[in-house]
């Protein structure tokens, strides 16, 4: 009979041929001391962090370590129960209203994580007649969330709006209502949806629902950080918006926001929500703290993009091949898996952290060196970041020694 | 494993599979209607999609998600897109 995770043999051929040989394993990788949000002791080695998706660096702002303390000690250390039993206190329904607030929305269920937001909603909000049109891209706790429902789920190609218009119009005559699940900003890659022509494609059809997932965009894109619908002026149009809290808004947790009348009634009728401890107090009081600061973050954003493009300018100039523009994700691209690991190992022993991202989780089976920026960094640990690609870069081949680039030119 | 679908796909379906999956076939494996795609072509998630998009194009249908558990061999396949062909009229 075969053994309980035989059927795990590729996945472990996968890990052992890519890390077995005894160098860091990066998906085991410990913080032993947190210095800031942009620095942590990993080993020995003191560490510059690029990818932490901490894009407005909001982890240790004052405000909110203050709220969390108090929080802390007026309500404990847990809820212990589930949003619909014991586990809703007054910090939860002060964060619910901040969100409508935000957003300008009517309604807001706040999850304990953004997986669960998605797998939560995604689950429930269509049925048996209903069809979910997904962007191939999108990230796994989408996927898992429509695989939990009862409507047909439907691919487009990523930020393809033609092509979705083409599977709207199949779909014209069947009388299921429709769902468009899109991410403003796609993780991976760190590129944009392509939100005024995919609302165009929805306008034309009857009973189409907009779903989109700001996880990257929130606080990154628009002037108040509503993500991609401000930035595109078009937040009428998505019908709902799930987000969450663990990466600009610095804490853990998730949401969505919806002004459709029947709403709350998802709060009785989502697995994920019912089923699941509430968020602590504490990571709700710095929640709501944080949004707060998110919506008047304009300086941050705008630290943000300045980060972005110099890490961007400074890898494209080197050689590497980045497959984000003027975006926080800034992810360069190995030629494979063995190469990235490499890479990867050469930026950690020197310093720096990267996400190492492989397929299959990857769009168009890339192996990238993931760099997501925040806020805080400056310019000098920035210059130092790229200074270390270039030496790593050159040390696994992917770029040839400066002096040779030079006598090739001139 | 699968009960029998009954039905039969026409030889022009299973063709035009077997075209597409010219590119697709790493192992070398004969294709023939009852071609596993996990175990003969050793397909996994990421190459089912890649390849269930390229036949939507060709077909110009919606292959829903929902199907794809049921879907062991290339007979299977056939039946299911003449199905779906057959509902978008």
């Amino acid at each position: 009979m075969a053994g309980l995770l035989d059927r795990f043999a590729p996945l472990m051929g996968q890990r052992d041929a890519l890390f077995a040989d005894g160098g860091t394993d990066p998906f085991q990788v410990k913080m032993d001391r947190i210095f800031s949000q942009t620095e942590a002791m990993i080993g020995n080695k003191r560490t510059i962090l690029v990818g932490t998706n901490n894009y407005l660096g909001l982890t240790f702002a004052p405000e909110a370590l203050k709220a969390a303390h108090d929080a802390l000690e007026a309500c404990g250390t847990g809820t212990t129960g589930s949003r619909v039993a014991n586990g809703t206190y007054y910090g939860h329904k002060e964060l619910e209203v901040a969100l409508c607030d935000f957003f300008g929305k009517e309604h807001a269920m706040v999850f304990s994580t953004g997986f669960l937001a998605n797998l939560g909603i995604l689950s429930t909000l269509m049925g048996p007649e209903d069809y979910i049109l997904m962007d191939a891209d999108c990230h796994a706790s989408i996927y898992d969330g429509v695989r939990g429902s009862s409507a047909q789920i439907i691919r487009f190609k990523h930020n393809d709006a033609a092509d979705l218009d083409k599977r709207l119009n199949r779909l014209a005559d069947k009388p299921g209502n429709k769902l468009i699940v899109i991410e403003g900003i796609y993780s991976m890659l760190g590129d944009k949806a392509p939100l005024a022509d995919i609302v165009a494609v929805k306008k034309k059809y009857e009973n189409v629902y907009l779903l989109s997932d700001e996880a990257h965009s929130l606080g990154v894109l628009g002037q108040y950080g509503r993500g991609l619908p401000e930035e595109v002026g078009c937040e009428d149009d998505v019908d709902f918006i799930v987000g969450t809290f663990s990466k600009s808004v610095g804490t853990v947790g998730g949401f969505c926001v919806s002004s459709h009348p029947q709403f709350n009634i998802l709060r009785l009728a989502c697995r994920a929500y019912v089923f699941t401890a509430s968020l602590p107090p504490s990571v709700v009081a710095s929640a709501t703290v944080n949004l707060g600061l998110v919506k008047s973050g304009g300086a941050l954003r705008k630290r943000l993009m300045r980060n972005a493009q110099h890490l961007h300018s400074g890898l494209t100039a080197l050689g590497l091949k980045v497959a984000s523009e003027n975006s926080p994700v800034v992810a360069v691209v190995a030629p494979d898996p063995l190469v990235a690991v490499a890479f990867w190992r050469g930026l950690i022993d020197e310093g720096v952290y990267v996400n190492l991202a492989l397929p299959p989780a990857t769009p168009y089976g890339y192996s990238l060196l993931r760099a997501s920026l925040c806020a805080a960094h400056t310019e000098e640990q920035l210059d130092k970041v790229i200074a270390i690609f270039g030496r790593v870069a050159t040390k696994v081949g992917l770029i040839e020694p400066v002096e040779h680039k030079r006598s090739a030119v001139g | 494993m699968n009960a029998p679908t009954g039905a039969e796909p026409s030889p022009d379906t299973l063709a035009a599979l077997y075209e597409i999956l010219k590119s697709f076939n790493k192992t070398g494996a004969e294709l023939g209607p009852g071609t596993r795609f996990s175990e003969d072509l050793n397909f996994d998630s990421l190459v089912v999609m890649e390849f269930i998009a390229v036949v939507e194009d060709d077909f110009d249908i919606s292959v829903p998600l929902n199907i794809l558990p049921d879907i062991a061999t290339i007979k299977d396949l056939a039946v299911a897109v003449e199905k779906i062909v057959a509902a978008d009229k």
